[in-house]
């Protein structure tokens, strides 16, 4: 009846050694202290930690004594009891007591089962000084990102694609394919941001024109297709390698998209460079020879002089132009006599007149271009100048007044006047004499009556005849109407007619100028009214002038000019011409509004 | 003096025999990508690209291609440096030329960008590379530095010696505090019981170890003999002593830990973000000419 105690322990091969020793009593203690009888070196054990009483030959009860706890089979325990035959496995800190029975003794197997430190265990040194462990694997991390970059980036995207691509609109949200939108596109195309398949078509195939002119139907080519292939320039070694590419990849040349590059941002689209036009109009008639367009490279310092529409036959509404050269001096034949001259003197009788005329009118103390022109309602151009509006103040037609009411012959149309004068020679007699009696019966021999009656009648049958001299008049020089108009006289049998008169609304139409636009400048400084004696001057100023101000899109030009506005060829031209104003000059009219740039055109002005 | 003088410039005399990936031939493949990197930057500026200069126009596909190729290449060092060879095309000439095209790479796609960003995959894919250069970068400087800082930390010790002279001042620790009282004993147990590299990522590269056992043991057994004389007899003592020797073993281990792991750490960035890089530069490849 005796406890066995076999302390193990192991040598550096991992062999066994074990030192038995019986002890003799019922109870026993252990502790990290030396003096009991299980002596266990093991910080975690107390000094006096606990004790095994035997009971009887088989059964023992341990109980602790520090108040610390035990393991028992790996439960911790204050006390137990323990049938040695059974056996059990008791843990005091990293030592391990394993009780068993032995004949009659109880057997306690002693073992240290953890190292005496963290440290002293097996460390793997590539391991623990390096960061594996604390970081995920390199070759997980890198395959895990690789896969989920392309599913979300490639996979997703590609799926949104083949659900939507035959839809029109697709609903509003997020489609993964927005990932590979290289940036936001112009305002005029924010609609279809979300829309990838309205332009992008066919996978790998670039945007074809189709996708532009399904919406943009009005567009025309620039010019025939043909002969725009003709006008470009041979492509240097870079442009060659470029075309090369261009059809190894299946990219059709001249696509809207060259110019209208989209993705750019959500602002507007950017007007073309010059360049643009350059590249084949500054030497068109190198390739085309047959072309009727003069080359023009650059506003500053290649651009032919300007050829305005001059009217060389008026003709009302319908008057026949000309494009002539400034070089070629120019006139123009609207069928009046006007000298500005004499309208714009500050001294003389049509300033007296203005000024005489300023309370009703409006009139300064002379006459000014905004007495007669007023701008349209654009402010671009000008409204015809308006005989009755602007003329009839000082060019009055009245002829007649009757009871207060000023009685004036009908502007444009001679035989109205004509008719009008000769009614007023026959519907107005001379003063009736007062004794002329009315219905009242005449008795006989009043003789004085009858030659008051006589002499009236005679008077009041004469008068029509004076009508055809004043029509005369009217038609003459002196006379109302030839002041301003070209006569014919009457041939055999024929009338009078006054020369067709047409006012040109626009001189430049091949190219845009917009009033508005230059309102910061006095008249005079483009057009040399104050100066033109005759209606035949071509008040419209010519390259040389616009020059002063305007230079070349990157600022060139061929004389010094104190403040340049670099001018680009889109400023006045247009690409896809039509008769409105050009896209870029549209373009800023809108910006100034606050709008967009997918403002329709304004249409013929 | 003359001998100084007559050395390299910004090399320590005795150096010579020794040239390091960074300066290799003379910088010749600092010279090549430098060059490489003007071309492509005087091209930008001299090359007229209408309306403006982005990826897609000729010269953003020249070098978008370019840049394509050279980190197709640079990813190849991993391939390269598992076989270590000599001569022109030796794995230093490898690592010297991925460094500097690796860097010229900066010039490269950022002029491919055209200063273009948005929220999307080709961003993406820029940012993806900027990274990978910028753990790049940060490793040349680690290899630039921290050896020299390795090798002054261990003083010619080992790291098997290291984890040796733990495990010796533990077993010393182990045996002195036999006789303390439990609370004691236990403090000192928690030293030994403390995993010495079982710490955080933040604790390795910042060597700030807040949770340190052995220190708050040594604190804890510090207060309890204050007041006490030291008579050289209290086995506290003796504890103490050996607790601030492992101290400084400690300190020395996780010096060097921090350090070992500043020269690796950003590996960890710099391979998984390449792999990732060229699963989103495929992505960006395919996607623009899938809505070309």
């Amino acid at each position: 009846m005796s406890f066995l105690i076999r302390q193990i322990s192991r040598t550096a091969d991992g062999r066994e050694i074990i030192r038995p020793q019986e002890i003799d009593r019922t109870m026993i203690s252990i502790g990290r202290l030396a003096e009991n009888d299980i002596h266990l070196q093991d910080l975690a054990v107390a000094p006096r930690h606990a004790q095994i009483e035997r009971l009887d030959q088989r059964r023992i009860i341990v109980k602790s004594v520090s108040g610390l706890d035990f393991d028992v089979d790996g439960r911790p325990v204050q006390e137990v009891e323990i049938d040695s035959a059974k056996g059990a496995e008791l843990r005091f800190g990293g030592h391990r007591l394993t009780i068993g029975h032995e004949g009659a003794n109880v057997t306690i197997a002693v073992e240290r089962v953890e190292a005496l430190s963290d440290a002293s265990e097996y460390k793997d040194e590539a391991r623990v000084f390096s960061l594996r462990g604390l970081l995920p694997g390199k070759r997980l991390s890198a395959w895990g990102f690789a896969a989920l970059i392309l599913l979300c980036f490639l996979a997703f995207p590609i799926w949104s694609w083949a659900t939507y691509s035959e839809v029109k609109t697709r609903p509003v949200g997020f489609h993964a394919d927005q990932s590979w939108s290289s940036g936001k596109l112009s305002l005029a195309h924010k609609s279809l941001e979300n829309n990838c398949q309205a332009c992008h078509v066919k996978p790998f195939e670039a945007v074809r024109d189709t996708s532009c002119t399904s919406c943009h139907t009005q567009v025309h080519d620039h010019a025939d297709p043909k002969r725009l292939a003709e006008a470009k320039a041979t492509p240097g070694l870079g442009g060659r390698v470029q075309l090369m590419f261009a059809s190894a990849f299946n990219v059709p040349q001249g696509r809207c998209v060259e110019c209208h590059t989209e993705h750019e941002g959500a602002g507007k689209m950017q007007p073309t460079a010059q360049q643009f036009c350059s590249d084949c109009h500054a030497d068109l008639k190198t390739r085309l020879t047959d072309t009727r367009l003069l080359d023009a490279g650059d506003f500053g310092t290649a651009h032919p002089e300007f050829r305005p529409a001059v009217i060389v036959r008026p003709g009302g509404a319908h008057p026949v132009t000309q494009r002539i050269s400034f070089d070629k001096k120019p006139i123009e034949d609207n069928g009046l006599k006007f000298p500005h001259e004499l309208h714009l003197s500050k001294a003389g009788g049509v300033a007296r007149m203005a000024q005489t005329l300023s309370g009703d009118k409006g009139y300064g103390n002379a006459l000014a271009c905004k007495d007669c022109h007023r701008p349209d309602s654009s402010g671009t151009r000008f409204q015809p100048v308006d005989m009755e509006q602007d003329c009839s103040g000082c060019h009055s037609l009245a002829f007649d007044e009757i009871g207060g009411t000023v009685r004036t012959l009908r502007h444009g149309d001679p035989a109205q006047v004509m008719a009008d004068i000769r009614a007023f020679y026959r519907g107005t007699g001379p003063a009736r004499p007062a004794n002329l009696g009315g219905m009242a019966r005449r008795r006989p021999g009043l003789y004085a009556e009858g030659q008051v009656y006589s002499a009236y009648f005679g008077a009041v049958g004469a008068r029509p005849g004076q009508a055809e001299s004043a029509i005369r008049a009217v038609f003459s020089p002196g006379g109302a109407c030839f002041d301003c108009h070209r006569i014919d006289p009457p041939g055999a049998g024929g009338t009078w007619r006054v020369q067709p008169v047409s006012q040109n609304a626009r001189y430049f139409r091949k190219g845009w100028f917009d009033h508005d636009a230059h309102k910061t400048e006095d008249c005079e400084s483009c057009h040399a009214a104050p100066t033109s004696k005759a209606a035949t001057d071509l008040l419209i100023p010519d390259l040389a002038s616009c020059r002063t101000c305007h230079v070349g899109e990157a600022g060139a030009s061929l004389q010094t000019v104190a403040k340049p506005v670099p001018s680009g060829c889109a400023l006045c031209h247009s690409y896809h011409m039509d008769d409105g104003a050009p896209w870029s000059t549209r373009q800023r009219v809108a910006d100034n509004k606050g709008g967009t740039n997918a403002a329709k055109p304004t249409g013929a002005r | 003096m003359m001998a100084t003088r007559a050395a390299t410039p910004g090399r320590v005399k005795g150096e010579v025999l020794h040239d390091g990936f960074l300066r290799h031939k003379h910088f010749k493949w600092l010279k090549i990508s430098g060059a490489l990197s003007l071309i492509v930057i005087v091209g930008y500026f001299l090359i007229d690209v209408t309306p403006r200069h982005n990826g897609g126009s000729w010269y953003g596909y020249v070098l978008g291609t370019i840049g394509a190729l050279q980190i197709l290449w640079l990813t190849l060092l991993g391939l390269r440096k598992r076989a270590m060879t000599r001569g022109r095309w030796s794995l230093k000439a490898w690592t010297s030329a991925h460094v500097y095209l690796g860097l010229s790479l900066i010039v490269i796609a950022t002029l491919h960008t055209g200063f273009q960003f948005g929220w999307n995959v080709h961003t993406l894919a820029y940012t993806l590379m900027m990274l990978v250069i910028l753990s790049g970068i940060f490793g040349i400087v680690a290899y630039a530095n921290i050896p020299t800082a390795l090798s002054n930390n261990r003083e010619e010790m080992t790291q098997p010696q290291m984890i040796d002279s733990l495990r010796s001042i533990d077993r010393q620790l182990h045996d002195a505090a036999q006789p303390l009282d439990q609370h004691l004993a236990a403090l000192v147990q928690s030293s030994l019981e403390q995993d010495p590299f079982g710490c955080g990522l933040i604790e390795r590269l910042s060597g700030r170890y807040p949770d340190c056992a052995t220190r708050a043991a040594q604190a804890a057994i510090r207060r309890e003999t204050a007041y006490k004389p030291n008579l050289g007899e209290d086995p506290l003592e003796k504890v103490d002593a050996l607790l601030v020797r492992k101290e400084a073993i400690l300190a020395r281990v996780r010096r060097h830990l921090r350090l070992k792991a500043l020269l690796e750490v950003w590996l960890y960035v710099h391979v998984p973000m390449t792999f990732a890089l060229i699963a989103a530069l495929s992505a960006h490849i395919i996607s623009v000419f899938f809505y070309w």
